[in-house]
């Protein structure tokens, strides 16, 4: 065993060892690096970082999204004050008097349609790679999954501002799920928080958007991430690149090829 | 061959395997810091939008991408036009090409539900191993009839007329000589209510109005039933086993037999006898 200079017996006391000690009962570093250094395909194109796009745009999400759970109220109650229901009031205040509230609102709100937009461009390139075939099938369903439920973000979101375009909106979306057959009604009636909506919908609405929704979708982009991780990453279909290719050489007898050469063979 | 699509597909995979080890890059740093760049466009982009969004709007004045709000939701006004977010407008859009009552559900809930199903099984039923875009006529084809499809709705649905109670008032004195009740008072301020009563936000009258929801044309309804029947219908639609339309009681007896009284007049349009 060589002798280790003072340096590093240092390092090794600072950073290794409690990175020893965390990845002994977690398995985090050996997690991490399992992660990091990994083999992509050498001929990956900038068409597969869409994925990696979308997740950002889910972060920016989250993070704009807690922030405005900070300030907003969901409540349809007329504000005395202002004489306007109190979760347009808080709405105002955040758009025109909370310090740069008006930049985290519009990130959240225009960051709604770019995640949509990046989540149906990962898909689409995804479909034209054929990268949905085998062993990647359960990857393309989370993703699937993924998309059904920014879209639900989408519809129990639009309705938070509490102003005439999310209201009515929201009143053709809940008609809309009470036209299904056998459960319609009552998903409609659920949704709505009573017979109209009322004082009720809007904290019911709110849980669904920044509870229960991101919450599944936040589980689903975990077990979508793992699934890449653990598939790899396929190569454009018309890869010049080996990986994953049938090979023409090794596939035909070398007899065959010399036969060609000498003009002898063949078959 | 005689050797299944199980067994060629994991040889497939395990070259893949063997190939990337070899011969692949390091997911970090060069795949990582192709995504980091284009993660840094995408928060690019959205922080513009955002600035764009909010220096050219004005509270609830709208500026190229829309106001900052707009006014306070008030369940009592009955001429606004309901609109979804724009990833809605194909589903939106369909509603106006199916009837209801009868047939709605199947662009509600059926068309969606059997996109959904396509979705997802994908994997299943496209099982050839051929990957390559050119090689899969059929699932190309698939693939853009989709995009058409799905571009047209949402452009439809975008652009769609759109029905404001104050324009459509207008328009009452020609429905009242077309359908011969302009000497009727009740019947006229019947149709002055329908106009501006955000009934056209659903249903289509003499070629105007919206038809969300595939609500049905009222310009012949009055063949159908009388006007007590429509007072009776208006006052709760549930009972007459219709779960979209909501109840109108709220506009009071006298103006609700002012519309029952245009309904019954709405005869057709006597150049479409």
């Amino acid at each position: 065993m060589a002798a280790k200079s003072k340096r590093q017996q240092a390092i090794d006391l600072a950073v290794l060892t409690p990175l020893d000690w965390v990845d002994e009962r977690t398995g985090a570093v050996r997690g991490t690096k399992w992660f990091l250094f990994r083999n992509v395909p050498r001929d990956i194109s900038w068409m597969q970082t869409l994925g990696s796009a979308a997740l950002t745009a889910f972060i920016v999400q989250a993070l704009t999204g807690a922030i405005l759970a900070m300030y907003y109220k969901p409540s349809s109650e007329i504000d005395p004050l202002t004489g306007k229901p109190i979760a347009y009031t808080s709405i105002e205040a955040i758009t025109n008097e909370l310090t740069l509230g008006w930049l985290v609102r519009g990130m959240h709100k225009w960051g709604a349609s770019v995640f949509i937009i990046l989540l149906f461009l990962h898909m689409g390139r995804v479909f034209l790679f054929g990268a949905y075939k085998y062993p990647r099938e359960l990857t393309w369903i989370t993703g699937v999954l993924i998309l059904v439920m920014g879209m639900l973000m989408g519809f129990t979101g639009y309705l938070l501002p509490w102003d005439q375009t999310a209201y009515w909106a929201t009143v053709v979306g809940i008609n809309l799920n009470g036209t299904a057959p056998f459960a319609g009604p009552w998903l409609a009636q659920f949704l709505a928080g009573g017979a109209e909506i009322g004082s009720d919908t809007l904290p019911k609405w709110y849980a669904l958007h920044m509870l229960l929704i991101p919450g599944a979708l936040i589980a689903l982009i975990f077990v979508h991430i793992y699934l890449v991780t653990r598939l790899g990453v396929s190569s454009p279909p018309w890869s010049s690149e080996r990986a994953g290719r049938e090979r023409a050489a090794a596939a035909a007898p070398s007899g065959a090829r010399a036969g060609l050469v000498r003009g002898s063979g063949g078959d | 061959m005689g050797r299944d699509l199980g067994e060629l597909n994991r040889e497939e995979y395990a070259r893949y395997k063997e190939d990337t080890k070899k011969e692949g890059k390091g997911f970090f740093p060069f795949a990582m810091w192709h995504d980091t760049v284009m993660s840094l466009v995408v928060v690019g982009v959205i922080t513009a939008l955002a600035a764009i969004w909010y220096f050219d709007a004005d509270g609830t004045e709208s500026g190229i991408l829309g106001p900052w709000y707009t006014e306070p939701a008030e369940p009592g006004t009955t001429d606004f036009i309901p609109r979804p977010d724009w990833f809605f407008y194909f589903l939106f859009y369909l509603l106006r090409i199916f009837e209801w009552p009868e047939t709605v559900f199947i662009a509600t809930v059926g068309i969606p539900t059997i996109c959904l199903i396509l979705l997802i099984g994908l994997p299943f039923y496209d099982r050839r191993r051929e990957r390559r875009p050119l090689h899969r006529p059929v699932a190309m084809v698939a693939a853009i009839l989709t995009i058409i499809s799905m571009g047209v709705l949402t452009w439809k649905g975008a652009t769609a007329k759109e029905a404001l109670g104050s324009e459509l008032v207008l328009l009452v004195p020609t429905w009242a000589e077309e359908q011969g009740f302009a000497d009727d008072p009740q019947a006229v301020s019947g149709a002055e209510l329908f106009a501006q009563s955000g009934c056209m936000n659903c249903h289509t009258y003499l070629g105007e109005g919206n038809g969300n929801l595939g609500a049905p044309d009222l310009s012949e309804v009055g063949r159908t039933n009388d006007a007590e029947y429509f007072v009776r219908y208006l006052t709760n639609p549930a009972a007459f086993g219709n779960n979209v339309m909501g109840s109108y009681s709220y506009l009071g007896q006298e103006n609700l037999e002012a519309l029952g009284a245009f309904l019954a007049a709405s005869q057709g349009s006597s150049e479409d006898n």
